[in-house]
């Protein structure tokens, strides 16, 4: 009788460590994801016309693992992220706001998204 | 000698269609040039149906415009139109019109936030491609260069855009000065993806220097920008001055066309 309790406490024992082993591993993975993103910010002038910024756009995107790519007219920015392994330097962020027809100004690089602007 | 004098009245027409269509007055405002050589101010494939109303012709013209940009600061393009003129108590005539070759190039820039202010100029060639033989004929039959300053001032709130330019014509056409002046508003909050209605007003102008008459246009029009890639417009032209006989007067131009952005 001592033994079946031993071995049932044992088993439920044994469960809850290996959940406790499993929870971690998702948030980890998740984690790591976002220490691998560099978010980036370029303050841009001369967006003026919605359509023509469709041009800085493409040029963007023509960075490998450029994603989440955000033009924001009045606030004069443009918002993406990349891989840490495929971050540009300012260099070249500047050449291909260049490129695309506008002037660059500001360049931020950060480990966390930049906030959103809110529409009150 | 009435067919003569006929003729010459339909040339006349076909000659102010040429600089009339605008078709290379790409992206807003919709009949004046922006300096502007971007998205679908620059890249967007161009075309448009223009009724003229004459107090004697109906002249359709569908023009498709084709520019390229080198850069963002040097742009070419190809400009080819299909023209039908329906004259009083004439038999229409249809068919491809002159030919048009066009460059543009930056001159000066200056960005702010949000806004920008910049100048380029055009040069403009036009080849008598079109037949003369018809009556009326739909070619002008006159090699035509054109050089134009362009300028404009856009904020996301409004844009002001000029332009002057001297047009040098063969054949016994006349020399003219060309200047276009236009205001756009457009009405919702800006926006990117685009989904804007932009208002035009401005005025068009056309001064023959060899035979000293001047045509002035109120223009007006309204372009609705529906992705980053496509526009739908449309336009109408009222003539405030036109220092010409009352049998080639211009009631009224009548636009609609769309940009597409393509490359």
């Amino acid at each position: 009788m001592k033994n079946t309790v031993n071995i049932k406490t044992g088993i439920i024992g044994l469960f809850f460590v290996v959940a406790f082993l499993m929870i971690p591993n998702s948030s980890n993975a998740q984690a790591t994801e976002t220490a691998e993103t560099v978010f980036i910010k370029v303050e841009v002038d001369g967006l003026s016309c919605p359509f023509c910024a469709y041009g800085l756009e493409k040029k963007i995107k023509k960075i490998e693992t450029a994603k989440d790519i955000k033009i924001e007219l009045e606030e004069g920015e443009l918002t993406f992220n990349v891989k840490n392994s495929h971050q540009p330097t300012k260099d070249e962020l500047t050449s291909i706001v260049k490129d695309a027809g506008f002037t660059p100004k500001e360049i931020h690089f950060s480990k966390i998204a930049f906030k959103e602007k809110t529409n009150d | 000698m009435l067919l003569n004098l006929n003729m010459k009245k339909i040339l006349f027409v076909l000659f102010s269609i040429t600089f009339g269509t605008g078709v290379y007055a790409q992206g807003p405002p919709i009949f004046t040039e922006t300096p502007i050589l971007l998205g679908l101010d620059g890249g967007g494939i161009r075309t448009f149906g223009r009724f003229i109303v004459k107090e004697n012709a109906t002249v359709y013209v569908q023009p498709v415009g084709i520019p390229y940009n080198l850069g963002s600061k040097t742009q070419i393009g190809i400009i080819g139109r299909f023209i039908n003129i329906n004259p009083n108590q004439i038999q229409s005539v249809s068919g491809f019109g002159d030919l048009t070759v066009f460059a543009k190039q930056q001159l000066y820039q200056k960005d702010g936030k949000g806004k920008t202010f910049r100048i380029i100029v055009k040069l403009n060639q036009v080849f008598p491609t079109g037949k003369t033989s018809n009556t009326p004929s739909i070619g002008s039959g006159s090699w035509q260069s054109q050089l134009s300053l362009i300028t404009g001032y856009v904020t996301l709130k409004y844009g002001i855009y000029g332009q002057v330019g001297y047009n040098v014509t063969s054949n016994d056409l006349t020399d003219n000065l060309i200047y276009n002046f236009a205001f756009v508003y457009p009405l919702l909050p800006q926006k990117y993806p685009p989904n804007q209605i932009n208002l035009n007003i401005g005025f068009n102008g056309n001064y023959k220097t060899t035979i000293k008459g001047n045509s002035l246009f109120l223009s007006s029009g309204v372009q609705w920008i529906v992705s980053k890639t496509t526009l739908f417009e449309t336009g109408m032209q009222f003539p405030l001055i036109e220092e010409v006989t009352d049998a080639r007067k211009t009631k009224y131009t009548f636009t609609l066309g769309t940009r597409i952005l393509i490359f």
